[in-house]
């Protein structure tokens, strides 16, 4: 078994205005899916990212604050779940609630350094 | 796994929620208020995906709170340029604010603020499910079939004019109370007729909004003080309404009158409380259309059969509610009714003298009327060229579909 990163990119919540009852939809099918990999006990971690972002650019170390021109493609979170390959993440991907908004789920494997 | 928070728990929240910071910070922060409780529920979604709180709705209201501190901070903040920042509502306790009857208390007097006669009757529906029922803008457009701009606009003349006559927070003096009583029950009546006539795709929204309808008239009879026989005659009325809301379409969401529905299926629990709030309605001695509406619908609801129906009572009640507030759509359920009846010339009679420019965007139901009547004469050729006419008078598909039906019906009789 490898560590794959599901990282989730789209705009944020705030973004599209969505209503309180498609926020409670929205927050419904995220927890069911996050009980199921936790059920089938392939979910080893995960976080949610507040959308504020500040930039680091160049060898100036130049300091910029968003939101920027693209914040519709921003890092809304991962997941970090074990799989044999990167075929069965894309299965477990199916369940993510989002790309109806235009959301994508990008798929890494986590590098394993040899000792 | 089917994750456990109460069906709209998050949309009837943000009422509360809004409705509570308005007390507090007044109606000029109204803006700003809404943000805040849209704020939470984002927080929410993002939260709770790993783990679900304990009593979510404790944990939203505690968000909330946490958040209007914030937001009180930065007010005072902008406030104290200028001048003192005070709470509008001072004399209770920020924490005793959200007790479930101060609660109560918040949301009644936002059902005041948006009926508020200033306001114009289109402002105050759509202001009212933003603000009291958290529907979003789209959400509205999407219930009321109205543009989402033309629902912001709304929604946004609402507030400023709030704003411009600096309306209070507050309930109508006592002297006014059954006055104001009379355009909130207006705008429940209406919100749950968006519903209940609507020819909505979603069979979702229409229950939100009879939903929505029959809770705040809970909420209004809660109170002593609001209670009179026309408030319990219009909760009996939508309870009677929506009892046969399930089986107004069926699962290809094609219309299905009245004669065709499914009687069994009427949901009984409903049809009590109407009964039960009638009964309440007789101890007043104050009558209203409601109270016929809802006695006309019981008529209805009595029938065990189409057949059944009791005409002779029902065509007594409408003609009561002709005399007590005329109106050409009663006068036109009158001539519905005598044509039931067989009474063939007073149909005539009325249906020759109706305004049909009072009927605006229902007018069809006058052809579809006249189309009936042919029918029962025998005439198929004019039911057909009636039907015709009531056809090309609705723009909405579902009822062009319903009478397209109604004419291949005709077609195979001729």
């Amino acid at each position: 078994m490898k560590d794959f990163m599901m990282i989730f990119i789209g705009a944020s919540y705030e973004e599209l205005g969505l209503s309180p009852e498609e926020l409670q939809g929205r927050m419904g099918k995220w927890f069911a899916w996050g009980d199921k990999m936790g059920k089938q006990g392939i979910l080893k971690g995960g976080e949610a990212l507040v959308p504020n972002i500040k930039r680091v650019v160049g060898s100036n170390r130049t300091v910029t604050d968003g939101p920027f021109a693209d914040s519709k493609e921003i890092i809304g979170g991962y997941y970090i779940v074990s799989a044999e390959n990167a075929d069965a993440v894309v299965k477990i991907a199916e369940d993510f609630p989002d790309y109806d908004l235009g959301g994508t789920v990008e798929i890494r494997e986590v590098m394993v350094f040899d000792k | 796994m089917e994750h456990k928070i109460v069906d709209h728990l998050f949309r009837h929240h943000y009422g509360k929620m809004v409705a509570i910071l308005t007390r507090y910070f007044g109606l000029s922060h109204l803006e700003t208020i809404e943000d805040a409780v849209q704020d939470t529920f984002i927080k929410a979604t993002l939260q709770w995906r790993k783990q679900l709180p304990d009593n979510p709705e404790a944990w939203l209201t505690k968000v909330a709170k946490n958040r209007t501190i914030d937001l009180l901070r930065s007010i005072k903040a902008e406030k104290n340029r200028v001048e003192k920042f005070m709470p509008v509502e001072s004399s209770i306790p920020f924490n005793e604010l959200f007790l479930n009857h101060e609660i109560e208390d918040s949301q009644l007097r936002m059902i005041f603020v948006a009926c508020h006669p200033s306001l114009n009757p289109k402002e105050q529906i759509a202001f009212a499910l933003k603000t009291i029922s958290g529907f979003s803008t789209k959400e509205i457009a999407a219930a009321l079939l109205i543009k989402e701009d033309t629902i912001a606009k709304r929604i946004r003349r609402a507030k400023r004019t709030i704003i411009k006559n600096n309306l209070a927070f507050d309930f109508p003096h006592p002297n006014e109370v059954n006055g104001r009583l009379v355009r909130v029950m207006e705008v429940i009546y209406l919100t749950f007729n968006e519903g209940f006539h609507s020819t909505n795709k979603e069979k979702l929204i229409r229950e939100d909004l009879c939903g929505e309808a029959l809770r705040l008239c809970k909420l209004l009879l809660k109170k002593e003080k609001f209670r009179s026989g026309s408030m319990y005659a219009l909760f009996g009325l939508l309870c009677f309404h929506a009892s046969r809301l399930e089986t107004k379409t069926n699962a290809i969401n094609e219309i299905v009158d009245i004669r065709e529905q499914d009687r069994k299926k009427w949901y009984f629990p409903l049809i009590q409380m109407g009964n039960e709030a009638m009964n309440k309605a007789i101890e007043y001695r104050d009558v209203s259309i409601y109270h016929y509406e809802a006695v006309i619908a019981a008529e209805h609801i009595k029938a065990k059969s189409f057949e059944e129906t009791n005409w002779e009572n029902i065509l007594n009640w409408y003609t009561e509610l002709q005399d007590l507030q005329p109106n050409s759509f009663t006068l036109l359920n009158i001539a519905i009714v005598n044509l039931q009846l067989n009474n063939f010339e007073t149909v005539i009679a009325i249906l020759e003298t109706l305004p049909i420019s009072d009927l605006e965007q229902r007018a069809y139901l006058f052809y579809g009327c006249y189309s009936e009547y042919y029918a029962k004469r025998n005439d198929i050729v004019l039911a057909i060229s009636y039907l015709d006419k009531a056809i090309s008078k609705t723009s909405n598909n579902l009822e062009k579909a319903y009478l397209e039906r109604k004419k291949e019906g005709f077609r195979k009789l001729s």
